[in-house]
C-alpha cells in the first residue's frame, strides 16, 4: 500500500514501461514455447526405441536449456529497459525523495511497477508461446529431427508457472535498475534530470571492463570443454561480454562519436553530437543489439567455418534445430532492442520539436535521426564482431568464416532493427506541430 | 535558543570548483531568511546542503536539532519528511496526482497526518481538492506546493525561487502564505530569490557571491535591497575584471 502511493505517483510515465512490458511478453513467449515443447516430448506415446532416438537428438535438453537462457535474458533485458523507464522518472523520484520517500521505498515501488507489468505481459506471451511451440514441434517433425508420432500438447498448467517466472524475472530486473536512482542524492537527481549528464561512474566502468576481460579469458577456458557443455557456456560468456559492453556503452559511443566528428559536417555533425549526448540512453539499446548480432554470428560461423574448411555438409535436421533456436533468441533480443530504441526516442520528442522550432525541416530532423541510426548500427556491428571473434577463435582455432551473403544479410537486418526502433517512431513523433509538443511538455 | 538550521564552515565542491566556500550560517526558529546573489553564486547549493538534499564536501550541518552531516540516508529522509517542507520554482508536484493526493503525499509516505481542509483553506484552495494538478494555473500549483510544505507543521520550509515563474501579484499571495506561517505558527523559512520585492517579505537578508556570504543582516526595504544586490554584483564584476 505504501509502496503503492509512489508507484501511483509515477504512473505518468506509463508509456515508458512499454519497453519492459514488450520484453517480458517476448520472454514469456519463449519460455512457454520451450517448456511446452519439452513437456510434449515427455508425454508423447513413444516406443523405447523411438524414445532413445528422441533423447539422442538432444532436443529435450535443448528446450530446457533454451528456457533457462530465456530466464537470464529476461532479467537482463527487463533490467535494461526498466533502467530507461526509470531515467524518465528521475525528476519525480527526486521530488519524492526530497519530501520523504526513503531509498527503500523507491526500490519497492520500482519493483512493484515491474511486477505489475509482468502479469499482463506473461498472460499475452503465453498464447504466442503456444503458437510458436506448435510451429517449432511441427518444424522439427517435418525436418525429420523428431519422429512423426510426437504431437504438440499445449498445457494450461504452464501458465501459472510462466506468470510466476515473469514476475520473478521482472522484479529482479527492476531491482537491479533501481539501485542507482534510489541511492542518488535528491539534489543531484534534480539537476541530473534537467541536464542528463552522460558520464559513467568509476564502479560502472570497472564492472564493464571486468566483464569484458573476464569474457575473453573465460571463452578460452570454455573452448577446452566438451562440445555440448561448451556451446551452452559460451552463451553465458557472451552474455557477460554484452553486459560489459552495455555498461561501457556511453564511453564507447562517445568514443565513436569523437572519432567520427572531425570528418562530419552539417546534419551528420548534428547526429554525431546527438549520439554523444544521448549515449546513456542509446547504450541501453546496445546490449540487446550486440547480443543479437554476436549470437547469430557465433552460431552461423560455428557451422559454416568447419563446412568451409572440410567441405563436408552437416545433417540438415541438426542444422535446422540449431538455426531455428538461434532465430528465436535473435528475435527476442531484436524486439528488446527495438523497444529500448523506441523508449529512448519517445523521451526525445521534445528535443525533436525544439530542433524543428529552431529551423530544422521535418526531413532534416529525420535525416539526423537516420544518421544517428547509422552510427549506432556501425558501433553495434563492430562490438558484436569483436565479441563473436573472442568466443569463436579459441573454439575453432582458426579465423571464423562466414559467407559474404550471410554477412550482408546480417548487416541489413541489424540496420532494419535500428531503423524500426528510431526512424519509424521519429516519423510518427514529428507528425504534429512542434509548438504543440513543446507547449505540452512544459510542466 | 538553538538554531533550526546551522551550517558551520560548509564547502561544496563540484570537481575542483567550489560552489560553496566556507559558509557559516545559523538561523533561529521563527525567522524568515532570504538568500540572494548573482546567478551561479551558490544559492541553490546552499539550500540543498542546509536541507539535507545534498552533502557538503566539508563542514557540518545541523537541521531541526540534529547533526545531519553524516546521518544515514534513511534517517535523513524521515527527518526531512517529518520536519522540513519544500517549495521549488517548478516541478513541485506530481502531475499524475490530484491536489489532495499531492498535499497528503508526506503523510502517505509515513509522515505526520495534517489537517487537509484547514491547510487548503489557508492557502485558498478549498473546493479544488479533487482537481488533477495538471489542470491548475501556475499560481494555484505553487499554492498546492505551499500547502504540501506546511501540512506536516514542519520546523523549517526551504523555498528555491518559489515565485520565479509567477506574476508579481500572484507571487505576493504565495509569499504572504509563507510569511503567515512564520508569524502564526513559528515556522522558519529559508528562501532563495532573485526578486527584491520577494525578499522584502523576509526578516533577514543573506547575500552570496562566488560561494561566500558577503552580507548578512536585517532585511531593508526593496529599493535598498536592489541597491545592495547591484553593489555586490558590481564588486563581483570588478573582481572578475581584475582577475582577467
Ligand atoms: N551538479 C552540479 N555539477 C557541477 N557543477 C554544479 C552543479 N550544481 C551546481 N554547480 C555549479 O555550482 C555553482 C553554484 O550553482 P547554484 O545552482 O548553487 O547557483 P545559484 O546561485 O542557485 O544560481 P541561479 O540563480 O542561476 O539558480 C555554479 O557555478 C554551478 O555551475
Ligand atoms: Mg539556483
Amino acid at each position: 500500500m505504501r509502496a503503492g502511493i509512489t508507484a501511483q505517483a509515477l504512473r505518468r510515465h506509463k508509456w515508458a514501461l512499454l519497453g519492459p512490458t514488450v520484453t517480458q511478453c517476448v520472454a514469456s513467449t519463449v519460455i512457454t514455447m520451450m517448456v511446452t515443447t519439452a513437456a510434449s516430448l515427455g508425454a508423447a506415446p513413444l516406443s523405447p526405441a523411438q524414445r532413445a532416438a528422441v533423447e539422442a537428438t538432444s532436443v529435450p535438453e535443448a528446450a530446457v536449456a533454451f528456457a533457462l537462457i530465456a530466464v537470464y535474458m529476461a532479467i537482463l533485458l527487463v533490467g535494461v529497459t526498466m533502467n530507461l523507464a526509470i531515467a524518465r522518472q528521475l525528476r519525480d523520484i527526486a521530488l519524492l525523495r526530497a519530501i520523504g520517500a526513503t531509498p527503500g521505498r523507491i526500490r519497492r515501488s520500482v519493483a512493484l511497477q515491474a511486477a505489475v507489468v509482468a502479469v499482463p505481459a506473461a498472460g499475452l506471451g503465453y498464447p504466442f508461446g503456444l503458437g510458436a511451440g506448435h510451429a517449432w514441434v511441427g518444424g522439427l517433425t517435418q525436418h525429420g529431427v523428431l519422429p512423426g508420432v510426437v504431437a504438440y500438447a499445449p498445457s494450461l498448467a504452464v501458465l501459472p508457472m510462466v506468470i510466476g517466472i515473469g514476475i520473478a524475472t521482472s522484479v529482479l530486473g527492476g531491482l537491479a535498475a533501481a539501485v542507482r536512482p534510489a541511492r542518488i542524492r535528491p539534489a543531484r537527481a534534480l539537476t541530473e534530470a534537467a541536464t542528463r549528464r552522460p558520464g559513467i561512474g568509476a564502479p560502472r566502468a570497472l564492472a564493464g571492463a571486468g566483464l569484458v576481460v573476464a569474457g575473453v579469458v573465460l571463452s578460452a577456458v570454455v573452448a577446452r570443454q566438451a562440445p555440448e557443455r561448451a556451446g551452452e557456456n559460451a552463451f553465458f560468456v557472451m552474455l557477460a561480454m554484452c553486459v560489459g559492453v552495455g555498461l561501457l556503452g556511453p564511453v564507447l559511443l562517445r568514443g565513436v562519436a569523437a572519432r567520427v566528428r572531425p570528418f562530419s559536417r552539417g546534419i551528420v555533425r548534428l547526429a554525431v553530437d546527438n549520439v554523444a549526448a544521448a549515449s546513456r540512453a542509446l547504450s541501453g539499446a546496445l546490449v540487446p543489439l550486440v547480443l543479437v548480432v554476436a549470437f547469430a554470428l557465433v552460431k552461423v560461423a560455428s557451422h559454416t567455418t568447419p563446412a568451409h574448411r572440410t567441405g563436408l555438409r552437416e545433417p540438415a535436421g541438426e542444422l535446422w534445430t540449431d538455426y531455428s533456436g538461434t532465430a528465436v533468441y535473435c528475435a527476442f533480443a531484436a524486439i528488446a532492442a527495438v523497444a529500448t530504441l523506441v523508449t529512448g526516442l519517445v523521451g526525445r520528442q521534445r528535443d525533436l520539436a525544439v530542433t524543428r522550432l529552431a529551423g530544422g525541416t521535418r526531413r532534416r530532423v529525420l535525416a539526423v535521426v537516420a544518421w544517428e541510426a547509422v552510427l549506432v548500427t556501425a558501433t553495434a556491428l563492430g562490438l558484436a564482431a569483436g565479441i563473436a571473434g573472442a568466443v569463436l577463435v579459441p573454439v575453432l582455432r582458426s579465423a571464423p568464416y562466414v559467407p559474404f551473403g550471410y554477412l550482408l544479410a546480417g548487416v541489413a537486418l541489424t540496420a532494419g532493427v535500428v531503423a524500426a526502433g528510431t526512424l519509424a517512431p521519429a516519423v510518427a513523433l514529428t507528425r504534429g506541430r512542434p509548438v504543440h509538443v513543446v507547449a505540452a511538455a512544459v510542466e | 535558543m538553538e538554531p533550526v538550521v546551522e551550517l558551520v564552515d560548509v564547502t561544496k565542491r563540484y570537481g575542483r570548483a567550489a560552489a560553496l566556500d566556507g559558509v557559516s550560517l545559523a538561523v533561529p526558529a521563527g525567522t524568515f531568511v532570504a538568500v540572494m546573489g548573482a546567478t551561479g553564486s551558490g544559492k541553490s547549493t546552499l539550500l540543498h546542503c542546509a536541507a539535507g538534499l545534498d552533502r557538503p564536501s566539508h563542514g557540518r550541518v545541523r537541521l531541526a536539532g540534529r547533526d545531519i552531516t553524516r546521518m544515514r540516508e534513511g534517517r535523513l529522509t524521515r527527518l526531512r519528511r517529518d520536519r522540513v517542507g519544500f517549495v521549488f520554482q517548478s516541478y513541485n508536484l506530481l502531475s499524475a496526482l490530484t491536489v489532495r493526493q499531492n498535499v497528503l503525499l508526506p503523510s502517505r509516505l509515513g509522515g505526520p497526518r495534517g489537517d487537509l481542509d484547514g491547510v487548503l483553506r489557508s492557502v485558498g484552495l478549498d473546493g479544488l481538492a479533487s482537481r488533477p494538478v495538471g489542470e491548475l494555473s501556475g499560481g494555484q500549483r505553487q499554492r498546492v506546493a505551499v500547502a504540501r510544505a506546511l501540512i506536516t507543521r514542519p520546523a523549517v520550509v526551504f523555498a528555491d525561487e518559489p515565485t520565479g515563474a509567477l506574476d508579481p501579484s500572484t507571487g505576493a499571495t504565495v509569499l504572504g502564505l509563507l510569511r503567515d506561517a512564520v508569524d502564526r505558527d513559528g515556522v522558519t523559512v529559508v528562501m532563495v530569490t532573485h526578486d527584491p520585492g520577494a525578499a522584502g517579505f523576509s526578516d533577514r537578508l543573506v547575500l552570496l557571491r562566488d560561494g561566500r556570504i558577503v552580507a548578512d543582516g536585517p532585511t531593508p526595504d526593496p529599493v535598498a535591497i536592489a541597491e545592495r544586490l547591484r553593489a555586490v554584483s558590481a564588486a563581483g564584476l570588478a573582481g572578475a575584471g581584475r582577475a582577467a
